[in-house]
C-alpha cells in the first residue's frame, strides 16, 4: 500500500522553480531516503507534504486520501509528524513540556490523563535515551540533543509516516550509530519513515530506497546500491 | 529559573487571587467615595490589562484593537441606556465585543508581526470614525447621556468583572490550552506541526478576552455619565494596556496587575504634581523600566522578595543559634544563680522566724 504520494508537484517561489513536476511515493513500512545537493528543493517538498506550503500543482495522496492544502494540524491528526531541518522547539518550556503538548493536541480522538500522559512521555523519552533530561529547559540543551527531543516530540503525536530532515547532521560517529539503530526501530514499531540526509553512510546503511533531487525535480530512484552506481548522480555529486 | 521555581505554585497564586478578590470586595467600606473613584479607574485599567494579556501576552501577538472592543461596551451602554437593567446591558456588551472580536479576529489573525499591529490599530479608527459619522448624519446627536446607577453599584460591577477576568484567566494559563497558546507564542510553526488549530484557538481566545473589555466598558460608561465617539474609542486605551503590560511584567499573572495599579496610580500623582512634566516624566518612567527591568516591574519585586526571604531564613537561623546557647549556657547559669538566691532567701527568712 502506498503511504504517501505526490503526483505531479511542483511549487515557484517567484520566478524559482522549487519542485518542478515531481513524482515521488513512499511505501508502508519503507524507509525512504531523500538526497541532493543544496537547494535541491528537498526541504520545500517536505513543508509540501506536511501542510506548511501549498503546492502551485500537483496532488498529495496520504494513505489514499487527498490532502493538498490541508492546514498542517489536520495532516498531523491524519497521522504524519515531521521534524525540522533547524529546530523548531518551544525553547522556553521544559523538554518534558514540549512533548506534552504534542501529545495532547496531536491525539485529539484520545483523552488522556495526566498520569497516563506522563506514563506515556517517559516512555517516549526512555526510547530516545533521555529521561534524565526530559525536566531541563530546551535552551541549554545542545544541539544533538534538540534534534533528538524534535523526534520525541513527533512521535508523540502518534504518527504512521515520519519526516525526518537532517536529524543526523552533526552528530558525533556514536551518536549517529545510535540514531541509526533508532530508526531501525522505528520501522519494527510500524512507523514509515521518509528521510532528508546528508550523512551519505547512515543513508546508505539505513534506507530501503532513495529518491535523488536536483534542481527540484527527481533524477534517479533505487536501492543505495543502485543509486550510488547511477552515471547521473555521480556527475552531479562528483562532477564529470 | 529560580523565580519560576518558587513561584509558579498554582496555590499560591489562586490564593493571592482570592485575597485580593475579597480585600476589594471588603476594604471600600471604610473608604472615602474619591478614593472610590480612583479604585474604579484602576479596576478599569486591570482588567484591560488582564483580558489584553490573556491573548497577547502568550502569543506576542500585540493587539491594538482594545479601545474598539471597549469602546463598543461603552456604546452599547449608552445607546441601551434605561431600557434595560445594568446587569442586562453589561452582558449584551460582552456579547456584542465578543462578536467584533471573532469577526476581526478571523480576518487579521492570518497576518503576522507588524501587520496584525496596525491591522488592529486601523480598524479601531474605522470603527470611531464609521460611528462618529453615524451619530453626526444619521442620529443627528453628538454625545450621549448614560443615568448612572451610583458609585458603589458601578465599583461592585467592576470588582465582580475583575473577579471573573482573573479567575478566566488563571483557568485558562493552568489548561493545555494555555501552554498551546504560549508554544503559539514561541514558534506557530511548531505548534501547527504538532496538531493545534493554530489559527482557531488564535481567534477564540482573542475573542473570549474581548468580552471582560466589552463588560468593562459598558459599566465605565455609567461612571463618565456622558460619552461622544473620542471618548468611547480613546486610541490611548489601545495603548495603555501594552505599556501596563510590559511596566509589571507578562511572565507572572501578578505582573499586569501590579504594572496596572502603578502605572494607574503614577499617572494620577503626576497628573496632580507636575501637570506641565507630566508626559515627559511619564516618559522618562518607562524608558528607564524597559532598559533597565526587561522583565518588567515584578521581576523587581520578585527579586526583593527572594532578598526577603532570605534574610528571613538568616534571622531565623541566628535565632535558633540564640535559644540553642540559651538552652545550653546561659539557661543553667541562670537557673543557678536563681536557685541559690532562693535557698540563700529561704535560709534567712528562715533565720528570722526562729
Amino acid at each position: 500500500m502506498k503511504m504517501l504520494e505526490g503526483i505531479g508537484i511542483s511549487h515557484s517561489f517567484g520566478g524559482l522553480r522549487a519542485v518542478d513536476n515531481a513524482d515521488f511515493h513512499v511505501e508502508q513500512g519503507e524507509i525512504v531516503g531523500l538526497i541532493g545537493p543544496n537547494g535541491a528543493g528537498k526541504t520545500t517538498l517536505f513543508n509540501i507534504v506536511s501542510g506548511a506550503l501549498k503546492p502551485t500543482s500537483g496532488t498529495i495522496k496520504f494513505k489514499g486520501e487527498d490532502i493538498t492544502g490541508m492546514k498542517p494540524h489536520q495532516i498531523c491528526h491524519r497521522g504524519m509528524a515531521r521534524t525540522f531541518q533547524v529546530t523548531k522547539l518551544f525553547t522556553n518550556m521544559s523538554a518534558f513540556e514540549n512533548v506534552r503538548l504534542a501529545l495532547l493536541f496531536g491525539n485529539p480522538e484520545r483523552k488522556i490523563g495526566r498520569k497516563e500522559a506522563e506514563k506515556e512521555i517517559n516512555q517516549l523519552f526512555a526510547v530516545m535515551g533521555m529521561l534524565s533530561d526530559r525536566h531541563k529547559p530546551v535552551k541549554d540543551m545542545s544541539l544533538a540533543m534538540q534534534k533528538r527531543l524534535e523526534i520525541v516530540r513527533a512521535l508523540a503525536t502518534n504518527p504512521r509516516l515520519l519526516l525526518l530532515d537532517e536529524v543526523m547532521s552533526g552528530l558525533t560517529p556514536k551518536e549517529l550509530n545510535q540514531s541509526m539503530h533508532l530508526i531501525t526501530q522505528l520501522r519494527k514499531r510500524g512507523i514509515t519513515i521518509f528521510m532528508i540526509e546528508h550523512v551519505m553512510h547512515a543513508i546508505m546503511g539505513v534506507c530501503d530506497r532513495i529518491i535523488v533531487f536536483h534542481y527540484g525535480s527527481k533524477i534517479a530512484e533505487g536501492t543505495p546500491a543502485e543509486v550510488v552506481k547511477d552515471p547521473t548522480v555521480n556527475a552531479i555529486y562528483l562532477g564529470k | 529559573m529560580l523565580i519560576s521555581t518558587i513561584f509558579n505554585k498554582r496555590k499560591f497564586t489562586l490564593s493571592m487571587i482570592l485575597l485580593s478578590i475579597a480585600l476589594l470586595a471588603v476594604v471600600p467600606r471604610f473608604l472615602p467615595p474619591y478614593v472610590i473613584i480612583s479604585l474604579i479607574t484602576v479596576l478599569m485599567y486591570i482588567i484591560l490589562t488582564l483580558s489584553w494579556t490573556m491573548f497577547s501576552g502568550s502569543t506576542n501577538y500585540i493587539s491594538l484593537a482594545t479601545a474598539a472592543l471597549f469602546g463598543v461596551g461603552v456604546y452599547t451602554s449608552a445607546v441601551l441606556s434605561g431600557s434595560f437593567p445594568l446587569i442586562v446591558i453589561v452582558v449584551i456588551s460582552g456579547v456584542l465585543s465578543f462578536i467584533l472580536a471573532l469577526l476581526v479576529g478571523s480576518l487579521t489573525l492570518r497576518l503576522k508581526g507588524v501587520y496584525f499591529i496596525l491591522f488592529t490599530f486601523g480598524v479601531t479608527a474605522l470603527i470611531r470614525n464609521v460611528i462618529q459619522w453615524w451619530e453626526t448624519h444619521i442620529t443627528l446627536t453628538v454625545g450621549r447621556h448614560v443615568s448612572s446607577p451610583g458609585n458603589d453599584t458601578v465599583y461592585t460591577y467592576m470588582v465582580i468583572i475583575y473577579a471573573l477576568t482573573l479567575i478566566f484567566i488563571f483557568l485558562l494559563q493552568n489548561s493545555s490550552y494555555g501552554m498551546a497558546l504560549q508554544g503559539i507564542g514561541e514558534n506557530e510553526d511548531a505548534a501547527e506541526h504538532i496538531g493545534i488549530d493554530v489559527t482557531r484557538l488564535k481567534v477564540v481566545t482573542f475573542a473570549l478576552s474581548a468580552i471582560f473589555m466589552g463588560a468593562a466598558g459598558a459599566v465605565m460608561a455609567t461612571r463618565w455619565r456622558y460619552i461622544d465617539p473620542t471618548i468611547a474609542f480613546n486610541p490611548l486605551l489601545s495603548f495603555l494596556p501594552v505599556l501596563m503590560a510590559i511596566f509589571g511584567g507578562t511572565s507572572m499573572l501578578g505582573g499586569p496587575i501590579l504594572g496596572a495599579v502603578i502605572f494607574t496610580l503614577l499617572q494620577e500623582y503626576l497628573i496632580t504634581e507636575y501637570p506641565y512634566l507630566y508626559m515627559l516624566l511619564m516618559g522618562l518612567t518607562l524608558v528607564i523600566v524597559i532598559l533597565y527591568l526587561p522583565g518588567g516591574l515584578l521581576v523587581l519585586v520578585m527579586r526583593l522578595y527572594i532578598r526577603l526571604m532570605i534574610q528571613w531564613a538568616k534571622t531565623r537561623f541566628q535565632w535558633q543559634m540564640l535559644k540553642t546557647r540559651w538552652r545550653e549556657e546561659w539557661r543553667p547559669k541562670v537557673s543557678m544563680e536563681l536557685a541559690q538566691r532562693r535557698l540563700r532567701l529561704q535560709w534567712r527568712l528562715g533565720r528570722k522566724r526562729r
